[in-house]
């Protein structure tokens, strides 16, 4: 009897994690059938840095889910740092732009994580209100603090070089922001299977009551993966305005659903206590290489919103069935 | 009143019900007279509650014939049963707190009443019937708990019950309160109503019910009219199972103390001070309810508790989480196994591994392997079954899931080890050697705090027992010299709160 | 003793009615500075610049009684908005395509009572993404740029005004305000949503339909986001899909603030009302006193953080009494 049910355990597993999988394989093969432009190294290499913003901030977001909450406030801090960043370039040099945006984005995040900690707001949909208020407030104090202009990274007259490389330079064949991608993924999958903090991360998501009770500090946890929320959603941002060379103040907007599209497309659950940065990757993948088969075939950027949302709501169902 | 004529109005023949690895209610066979109160008494888990839930609806049984008002019932559903004259009202009570007095007693019959001003009246005067002046408004968030059950004893008289049952009515009422109840009890019976009447308080047993039902683990075990028994002999029906080799040996190394809390008050733990010895296993006794998990919390820092003082080895140590409890050398196996205990979905390994995290961590980076090895240890100590050290801990059987919780804090090595129902839901084998393990613990030094709802299990393993009864401390035994039904009357002896009214004043 | 509850029924009284007071603060610091607060022109518009909230806030109180939650109001309310200017100009009558949009909002809430009651899925989570799903739809139909209404009447509809005074999206409001009301308070199906919201298994012994029930709270909450996207575009005499962005957000969070609680079984229409007014009557004194828009969105952030947080943090201290 334990056996089958560990047969049908396997069998889920692989068809859970495969699934996402099979359907990249899938739309790779289909695409590169109909569009041959989509094998070209220009398409390519064009994928691989549309890949770096969403999947910064898809990372930072896996923490949170994995430890049973969530995030909305990513599309305020990922405006207010771009534009922050972008307008330190010129006063501080490009390393304490870099510095500072990044500080920034931390900051925010922990913000949040004492606002929640402070109310005691245990509840997914609690913490979702907030983070969903707090993003109102990144996203005013960004369009404050830029006028509500766009800022144009060509403008700066001080060295730009380092934003050049991350949003343009390759190294061999890879762009040098998924490099930062590579970096961030080997830290964070590091850091989730290896570490005590991301241990109790888990723990926390999958019972906080039960963690509590045996002593793991369940408080640290929660900071703890909103603070790197917003690292990631900084990284993410700097990423994107390097690629695009200019800052609008809501250049963030969309990219919270995006994320949570990502990491609930890649398996992880939820409701707490599983997934993974590994499964997110493939979530990111599969989101983009979506669009950009839908960007190829000429389909309408609102009809490919559309279908994100009917994709997103599809992935909430049947994870919550898997549940059942 | 003479009873001997009067028909049978609830004929329970041979039910049993089982829950997955325990046999809840095994043969269960009981009367109910038209117009009487029926006592049902016997300890927690005795089958009381599971059999309600079955007249009610709630749960279906296995097998068995309930024949209630010359109506065989086969399965039915909550509203069923109320619209058929039975109606129950649950120890944790049945209301809606955020709605009126008057939509609660006419839940779900809002139209049929004829709108608010109907459901109003009509509640108003079914209030009144039973002498009560409740404002119908009035939530029921707002009522004392007498008026709530007040609320509860209309609702069922709304449907034209035939039989009430009342699980436990009294335990949070007031004796003024209390005097209330006794009237609409004896009014409700003059109606020709029949009550099933629960109680721990075997006073109130004797004062209103004509016949009394025994019931332990899952069987009855005796019906009598009450003035064919007395209360002594309740007593010992109630705990008195044959104790078989079902424990063994008692450790025997009490030392000198080694904890001591000094006065816990809360809302409802009152004056809570007791020492615990090295090497003791010190039980507590009481009825579910009665403060034991309250002051086991408040020990650990589960609960925020301010002004109590706890000593170890006679230094004052603060402990205001269980990471402080945990540095004193606490543990804590939590009541709920599966709530509280466990973390469901992760495998056996991180669970055992989980209170002990910091001790194979070196620069912020788990040792694996020590992991492993630390589950690997306490699989083979403890005779945890399970495949692998890899099994996600939701496909153990109960016994084996405790072990791994028990596993996780002796890990830990604690000086104190306190158990919350250690053995609730395990089968028999797994239970010895939860014994076994205690004593092992007692005899290496550590001192264990043992609450169970099973008196035979507290009587067996513990060097000293303390009741616990509404939030007090009541006595204290040495359980070789005591008697079961000494310690059981001390468990039951509610503080008589009109006294303390006195002293109030 | 007596103290205490004297006490206590103080502090019930402050806060149930904060809304009332937070309204009645705003107007009083709004005597001093010299503005056009208090004209009757004012007073007009700024009742009909928050009608359409208002018109969705009931339908989310509903919701939100029955132990519910909606954020895919603004969605609806766009994709509605939208789909009868369309249906106009494509020259169906106005009734006609008015009928059609709250159809819209129906099916919508139809799917998320489903999802929500009968999968057992997160309200909070699934109607975000069904909200992002209408965004979608909606910017596939327009293009992502406003769409002029041909159909001359249609911007009567909201800005017409009764007696010359009343505007009829004022009136509109009035009218749902007192069907939902009615619905809350006086039928059945009110009082089960109350009983579903404040103990759901309570309700289920009682006999109470549950699943249906809290669904139908679904397709009224979606008919009313309709309407107001409906009137918002007549308003507007145009569809666009870039409003309702924050609507969902707005709209919850002053239902909240009106008193209705997220855990479920509290709250009325009344109430509802009021919280909305708060959000109406701070967005026009700022407006009054010419604070700038990023500012007011700040501000209008932080009260939304704070209203939450001390929701939460009531509840934290009930669970933590012992």
């Amino acid at each position: 009897m334990r056996e089958r049910i560990n047969f049908k355990n396997v069998i889920q597993t692989v068809f859970r994690d495969y699934l996402v999988l099979a359907a990249i394989v899938l739309l790779v093969i289909i695409t590169s059938i109909v569009e041959p432009k989509f094998l070209t190294t220009g398409n390519l290499t064009n994928i691989m840095r549309q890949f770096g913003p969403l999947i910064m901030v898809a990372l930072g977001m896996t923490f949170v889910i994995i430890c049973g909450f969530i995030d909305l406030s990513v599309s305020g801090i990922l405006s207010l740092v771009a534009v922050v960043t972008i307008s330190l370039i010129e006063p501080l040099g490009q390393v304490g732009a870099l510095i500072v945006g990044m500080l920034l984005g931390t900051f925010c995040g922990y913000l949040n994580s004492v606002l929640i900690l402070a109310s005691g707001a245990m509840k997914q949909a609690e913490a979702l209100f907030i983070t969903y208020g707090m993003s109102t407030i990144y996203g005013a104090l960004a369009l404050i603090y830029s006028g509500g202009r766009t800022k144009q990274m060509s403008i700066v007259k001080a060295d730009t070089s380092i934003f050049s490389a991350i949003g343009t330079g390759t190294v061999g064949i890879l762009s040098v922001s998924f490099i930062m991608f590579l970096v961030c993924l080997l830290l964070l999958y590091i850091f989730q299977s290896k570490t005590y903090m991301g241990r109790t991360i888990y723990l926390t998501g999958g019972n906080k009551t039960a963690a509590e009770l045996a002593g793991i500090p369940i408080k640290r946890s929660i900071a703890l993966v909103y603070t790197i929320s917003g690292l990631m959603t900084a990284l993410g941002a700097i990423v994107l305005f390097s690629r695009v060379t200019a800052a609008s103040p809501v250049i963030g907007k969309g990219y919270e659903t995006n994320a949570i599209l990502a990491v609930v497309v890649g398996g992880t659950t939820l409701i707490g206590g599983n997934g993974s940065v590994l499964r997110t990757v493939l979530g990111t993948t599969l989101v983009i290489l979506m669009s950009n088969c839908l960007n190829l075939l000429g389909v309408s950027v609102y009809m490919q919103y559309m279908l994100k949302g009917a994709i997103l709501v599809l992935a909430i169902w049947l994870d919550s069935r898997k549940q059942l | 009143m003479g009873n001997s004529g009067q028909e049978i109005i609830l004929s329970i023949k041979n039910v049993s019900k089982s829950f997955p690895g325990v046999k809840a209610l095994d043969q269960v066979s009981l009367e109910v007279r038209r117009g009487t109160v029926h006592g049902i008494v016997g300890e927690n888990g005795a089958g009381k509650s599971t059999l309600m839930k079955i007249l009610s609806g709630v749960y279906q049984k296995d097998s068995g014939t309930i024949i209630f008002d010359g109506e065989d019932i086969k399965s039915t559903t909550p509203i069923q049963s109320m619209k058929r004259g039975l109606s129950i009202i649950y120890q944790e009570l049945n209301l809606v707190n955020t709605m009126s007095v008057g939509e609660n007693i006419f839940l779900g019959r809002f139209s049929e009443m004829g709108g608010m001003r109907g459901v109003h009246a009509k509640a108003k005067e079914l209030l009144k019937s039973i002498g009560s002046n409740i404002d119908t408004y009035k939530l029921v968030s707002e009522l004392s708990v007498s008026e709530k059950q007040m609320v509860e004893i209309a609702k069922a008289l709304s449907f034209d019950s035939k039989l009430i049952i009342m699980d436990e009515p009294s335990s949070s009422l007031t004796a003024d309160e209390m005097k209330e109840l006794a009237k609409i009890i004896h009014h409700l019976k003059d109606k020709g109503i029949s009550i099933i009447y629960i109680s721990h308080k075997l006073d109130e047993i004797f004062e209103f019910c004509s016949v009394v039902t025994i019931m332990r683990d899952g069987h009855v075990i005796d019906t009598k009219p009450i003035s064919e028994i007395t209360r002594a002999e309740m007593i010992a029906k109630m705990v008195g199972r044959p104790i078989e080799n079902e424990y063994p040996e008692r450790p025997n190394c009490v030392g000198e103390t080694l904890m001591e809390v000094r006065s816990i008050n809360t809302k409802k733990l009152h004056n809570i001070s007791f020492k615990l010895r090295k090497g003791e296993i010190l039980g507590f006794v009481g009825l579910v309810g009665a403060g034991r998990t309250e002051i086991v919390r408040a020990i650990f820092g589960a609960d925020k508790v301010k002004g109590h003082e706890i000593l170890i080895d006679g230094k004052p140590v603060k402990i205001k989480n269980p990471r402080d409890a945990k540095k004193a050398g606490i543990a804590f196996v939590p009541e709920d196994r599966k709530l509280q205990g466990l973390v469901l979905p992760f495998t056996v390994e991180s669970n055992i591994s989980m209170a002990n995290l910091d001790k194979i961590t070196r620069f912020g980076f788990l040792n694996r392997s020590a992991e492993r090895g630390m589950a690997e240890k306490h699989v083979k100590a403890l005779g945890i079954k399970t495949p692998s050290i890899k099994t996600k801990v939701r496909n153990l059987s109960g016994g084996n899931q405790q072990k791994c919780v028990v596993g996780r804090w002796m890990e830990t090595n604690p000086r104190i080890l306190i158990l919350d129902e250690p053995t609730r839901g395990i089968d028999v084998g797994a239970k010895y050697e939860i014994y076994l393990l205690m004593k092992k613990i007692a005899e290496s030094g550590g001192s264990i705090i043992l609450i169970s709802s099973e008196l035979p299990e507290v009587l067996n393993m513990s060097n000293r027992v303390l009741t616990i009864c509404d939030g007090r401390i009541t006595g204290e035994f040495d359980p070789r010299t005591a008697s079961a039904d000494q310690i059981m009357e001390k468990a039951l002896e509610f503080c008589r709160k009109d006294l303390e009214h006195e002293r109030a004043n | 003793m007596k103290n205490i509850n004297i006490g206590k029924k103080l502090l019930n009284i402050a806060t149930k009615q904060k809304a009332v007071l937070a309204v009645i603060v705003i107007l009083v610091i709004m005597i001093f500075p010299k503005t056009n607060f208090y004209t009757a022109y004012n007073l007009f518009d700024m009742i009909k610049s928050v009608s359409i909230l208002m018109i969705l806030a009931y339908g989310v109180t509903l919701v939100l009684v029955a132990g519910g939650c909606d954020l895919s109001i603004g969605g609806i309310m766009i994709v509605a908005g939208i789909v009868a200017i369309k249906l106009m100009n494509a020259n169906i009558p106005m009734w006609i395509s008015i009928l059609a949009a709250l159809l819209v909002g129906a099916v919508v809430g139809a799917i998320n009572g489903y999802l929500v009651v009968y999968q057992n899925t997160e309200p909070f989570i699934i109607t975000l993404g069904m909200g992002m799903l209408l965004t979608g739809i909606a910017q596939q139909l327009t293009d992502a740029h406003p769409i002029p209404c041909n159909n001359p009447n249609f911007v009567k509809l909201a800005n017409d005004k009764l007696f010359n005074t009343i505007p009829n999206l004022v009136i509109v409001m009035i009218i749902v305000f007192f069907i939902i009301h009615y619905i809350l308070r006086y039928t059945s199906f009110g009082r089960n949503c109350y009983a579903i919201g404040g103990d759901y298994e309570v309700a289920k012994y009682s006999g109470i339909n549950v699943l249906p029930t809290k669904a139908m709270t679904f397709v009224i909450c979606g008919i009313t986001a309709a309407l107001g996207g409906v009137m918002l575009s007549s308003m507007l005499n145009s569809g666009s899909s870039t409003y309702g962005d924050t609507t969902a957000l707005v709209v919850n969070c002053g239902v909240v603030v009106g008193g209705t609680s997220f855990a479920g079984g509290i709250g009325s229409a009344p109430q509802s009302a009021i919280g909305l007014l708060v959000f109406g009557v701070l967005q026009n004194s700022m407006n009054m006193l010419g604070i700038d828009a990023y500012v007011q969105q700040i501000i209008q952030g932080i009260v939304i953080v704070t209203i939450i947080c001390l929701d939460c943090y009531g509840r934290k201290r009930k669970r933590e009494a012992v």
